[in-house]
């Protein structure tokens, strides 16, 4: 095999195994749904969801947990059809995993702590975008991530009963939005 | 004075296995036959191949009752392709050189 034959080979192989980032974009328009759809809920009915002392503790633990079982069994049938998993796409991996646990254990210390976890949800959320953007190089994912930050500086400057619409926001403009933008890029 | 070139990675199929492996974390079997369009048993004899050298290491273990193979690239392996793939350019110089 010729020198010039041979880099083009490692050339067109790498091509072949690049990450699929369109199939990723179904995680981030399920979150941003779910959320927005959990908060503008709990802000709309709140004597629903607040029915007793654990119902909102179950509400906003139970079903993301539900969700989560979702897309991790869609992420392990998407590796296995796809055969192969990029570094980018572990370390994403990693990252959302880290912020699943951070997100349960938050709500819980805050259970006990009887505050409302919104605010330092929505900033690790935003970090973990923004992070997510950046590694990516996605532009919308960056710009969602400031603005979900954004949305969590905003909880200290507005009364407790609307954060829930910053929530419902903050997971549009961060998750759904970006998402949507993903799976419809070329 | 240019070296020879690694007698391992001149293989084009051995050569695809270790180009893919350098850019993704991990690969099934599966994978590999696709990308490489060789037949089963060439695959299985061009890994074991690497994996003597130490370029590779071969991960078995059983999915829904099917044997599932992973392989991953090394620190050897990794060294190997960076080394070859600087002698090719080196060589890719040369002849350009030559030909101007």
């Amino acid at each position: 095999m010729e020198t010039q034959d041979q880099i083009q080979l490692i050339n067109d192989t790498i091509n072949k195994a690049k990450e699929n980032l369109k199939e990723s974009s179904f995680s981030f328009i399920f979150w941003g749904s779910l959320i927005a759809i959990l908060s503008f809920f709990h802000y709309s009915f709140p004597e629903i969801v607040q029915q007793t002392y654990y119902s909102s503790l179950l509400y906003w633990v139970l079903i993301p947990v539900i969700g989560m079982i979702i897309t991790v069994v869609y992420n392990i049938k998407k590796r296995v059809k796809v055969g192969y998993e990029t570094y980018a796409g572990r370390t994403l991996k990693i990252i959302w995993g880290v912020f699943n646990i951070s997100w349960i254990l938050l709500i819980f210390i805050s259970f006990e702590k009887k505050i409302n976890p919104t605010e330092s949800i929505l900033f690790l959320l935003g970090v973990m975008i923004l992070i997510t953007g950046l590694l990516i190089r996605f532009k919308p994912f960056s710009f969602g991530g400031i603005s979900v930050i954004i949305c969590s500086i905003l909880c200290g400057y507005t009364p407790n009963n609307s954060w829930l619409l910053l929530n419902s926001i903050a997971a549009v403009l961060g998750l759904l939005l970006p998402g949507i933008y993903l799976y419809y890029r070329k | 004075m240019f070296k020879p070139l690694n007698k391992i990675l001149v293989n084009p199929i051995r050569l695809m296995i270790v180009s893919v492996l350098m850019k993704v974390e991990n690969c099934d079997f599966n994978f590999l036959k696709q990308l490489t369009q060789t037949t089963q048993g060439n695959l299985s004899i061009q890994l074991k191949k690497l994996k003597e050298c130490g370029y590779i290491s071969i991960d078995k273990s059983f999915e829904k009752n099917y044997p599932k193979t992973n392989c991953k690239i090394t620190k050897a392996g990794i060294k190997a392709f960076n080394d070859h793939f600087e002698k090719l350019k080196e060589y890719q110089n040369l002849n350009l050189k030559q030909k101007s």
